[in-house]
């Protein structure tokens, strides 16, 4: 479904993404992890067309995204649930879910935006009680929600989630990991971001492990979970760790 | 053909995958290991240079020398302490080869003899025996992990007498016996011999691997045993076994091209020649974490065959060629090098390695490494019982090095 091949990414002369390839096949979650810094929020911006000066192949679904605008790869199926949520504040949360629906206002299709609609605050309840309040007043948890939420207001095929989990509680965390399973089985196609790898390994169907601009490691979850450089690296466990766990 | 996604992936789609873990393979091995990064910045390279398979052309080779030269650890691309399993295998000179595995490898060697036994139609129902020489022990341990995770009985590898093999062989009922072909060829011998008939065996399947063989003879062993034979293609001193193995088709053996990428050079210009030439085979390790290769001049020469096979796998496929393009000698399965068995008699006879010899020899029916040793005044002895003691020493700490059986003979000098 996605497909990228010795992607490079400069801002300016330094190159911050040192040639990746990587695919997503169509239904899979695929999780990013590596330290801050190690390419994985520029690969995204990349592929959504934020960031322009790159050389490589990205192809989503066979065609190449190169020389598409940020409009144009979003109509294409792709959506980005920014890091750091990026929501309206003084905006409604209705109002913040509207514009993830931008490019089908352009369509007349507001039958089924009515819909979309429905289907967002049914995944997230809480969006529904808390329509008319400004976004800016929501709780951590509840802006990330409104942020899955707008983006999926674009049907999007694949949802590209950048540390969706900073800064919010476990049980929060917990509760968005089982909304993304739950839009996987509904055929969504998901890339994860993350820095704290554990839980979002724990959902994903394969990884890859990034270090300093470059894929050094990919594989299962499952097999990813258990590697030692892995647990040490990304998910902050330390060799005393896994002795007493184990 | 086991039923795994890899193995039906169109070239498109096997291609990208295999690049994604060549990249990796590569980052990893020039983070951690400094041979492979200083080869890399000798030629002005880095790893995000290769950005297609092709370029893998781009890159120097390894060779057998390169493992002794970095004896025991220099080539681990991991630490010490996430390495669970030390293995040690003839070299080709003094060092032995060691090779380091991690969990996640060995997890990986469980699955590559796995998948190769499965598709040769074993499973839960089998008693697999599993017969190789002490040179191949390696080869053994994965076989048997490998066998015991797709649910088979294994009874494991343990240097017996064809005698004993035999009497396991019935007694226990075994339907499957992993061996090389020279041994399966003693066997068939020594079966016709005490009139023992493949009817009163249980044995159905023989996995052959270790050496290439002759279809001539393979033929006669699959009458003889009344059996089905299977040829798997593997690594004897480092990684394992099964690299490549026979589907149900037996047209030739498919390279298990998710863990490893396979390349066909000319041993002579050390080019990358077009499809469907011989040549040496060159592997590369796309999975290893512990012992990566990268460009491994094997000294094996092959074909590669890429046109579909009929048993539906995408899986290229070599054909084996009897010949090697270098000076090693196989013996039984295990590769044995001249220069290794040379640093030993240096040591114990002061013997001058220019003055020895090496052929393969066949003893009452077994294959060994005859050593043939120019006489001179520094081993010579009135005694003539001091000089069998000393040749005998020789042997067995020949035997002990090399892991297959040495008969030193002397001639004479050629002045």
């Amino acid at each position: 479904m996605l497909r990228i091949r010795n992607l490079k990414c400069f801002y300016g002369r330094i190159m911050a993404v040192k040639g990746v390839s990587l695919s997503v096949n169509p239904g899979e979650i695929i999780c990013l992890i590596g330290a801050n810094g190690a390419g994985k929020t520029t690969l995204l911006s990349a592929v959504c067309g934020l960031l322009t000066d790159w050389s490589g192949q990205i192809d989503f679904e066979k065609k190449s995204i190169k020389g598409l605008d940020p409009p144009a790869i979003v109509r294409a199926g792709i959506s980005l649930v920014p890091e750091g949520r990026q929501i309206f504040a003084p905006l409604s949360v209705l109002d913040n879910l509207r514009l993830g629906a931008y490019t089908m206002y352009k369509k007349k299709a507001h039958a089924a935006i009515q819909q979309d609609l429905e289907s967002v605050m049914e995944l997230f309840p809480i969006l529904r009680q808390r329509q008319r309040q400004p976004a800016g007043t929501l709780s951590g948890g509840e802006q990330q929600m409104l942020a899955i939420g707008r983006a999926l207001m674009a049907r999007p095929r694949l949802l590209l989630l950048d540390e969706h989990s900073m800064g919010l509680a476990p049980m929060v965390v917990e509760k968005i990991l089982e909304v993304i399973s739950l839009l996987r089985s509904r055929g969504l196609t998901i890339v994860l971001v993350e820095q704290n790898a554990l839980a979002a390994l724990e959902v994903s169907d394969r990884g890859y492990v990034f270090e300093t601009g470059a894929v050094v490691l990919q594989g299962g979850a499952g097999e990813l979970m258990a590697d030692k450089d892995v647990k040490r690296a990304y998910l902050g466990k330390d060799y005393g760790d896994f002795y007493d766990a184990g | 053909m086991p039923d795994n996604p890899f193995f039906q992936l169109s070239t498109e789609e096997k291609q990208q995958v295999q690049l994604e873990r060549l990249q990796s393979t590569l980052n990893r091995a020039c983070r951690h290991v400094p041979f492979h990064a200083n080869r890399l910045g000798v030629l002005g390279m880095e790893p995000s240079d290769i950005s297609a398979l092709a370029d893998i052309a781009r890159l120097p080779f390894m060779e057998r020398a390169d493992f002794s030269e970095h004896y025991p650890y220099d080539l681990f691309a991991v630490p010490l302490r996430d390495i669970v399993r030390i293995h040690t295998a003839p070299g080709t000179t003094r060092n032995p080869t060691v090779s380091g595995y991690t969990a996640q490898d060995l997890e990986h060697w469980r699955r590559i003899p796995g998948r190769a036994l499965r598709t040769a139609g074993i499973g839960a129902n089998d008693i697999l025996q599993i017969a190789l020489n002490p040179g191949l022990a390696n080869w053994g341990r994965d076989y048997k992990d490998g066998a015991e995770a797709i649910g088979a009985s294994v009874i494991p590898n343990t240097p017996l007498s064809v005698e004993k093999q035999l009497m396991v062989l019935r007694d226990y009922k075994t339907t499957v016996l992993i061996t090389t072909p020279a041994m399966a060829g003693h066997l068939a011998d020594y079966t016709a011999e005490k009139g023992i008939g493949p009817a009163s065996l249980s044995l159905h399947t023989l996995v052959l691997c270790g050496e290439f063989i002759d279809p001539e003879f393979r033929n006669s062993i699959e009458t003889r045993l009344h059996v089905r034979t299977w040829l798997h293609y593997g690594l004897s001193e480092i990684p394992g076994p099964a690299i490549a193995f026979e589907c149900q088709a037996h047209g030739g053996l498919h390279i298990q091209e998710d863990h490893f990428l396979a390349e066909i050079i000319d041993p002579e210009t050390r080019e990358v020649l077009s499809p469907g030439s011989t040549g040496e085979l060159v592997l590369t390790t796309l999975t290893t974490r512990a012992f990566p290769l990268i460009r491994f001049k094997t000294g094996d020469r092959a074909r590669l065959l890429e046109d579909p096979c009929s048993c539906g796998s995408t899986l290229v496929r070599m054909k084996w060629d009897s010949e090697r393009t270098d000076d090693i000698m196989n013996i039984d399965g295990v590769n044995v090098h001249g220069n290794q068995a040379g640093f030993h008699l240096k040591e114990m006879m002061g013997m001058d390695p220019r003055r020895i010899s090496y052929r393969v020899a066949h003893q009452q029916g077994r294959k060994v490494l005859e050593v043939l040793m120019e006489m001179n005044d520094a081993i010579f002895s009135d005694e003539i019982k001091e000089l069998e003691q000393l040749l005998r020493r020789s042997e067995n700490r020949l035997r002990e090095n090399l892991g297959v059986p040495v008969a030193i003979r002397l001639v004479e000098s050629k002045g």
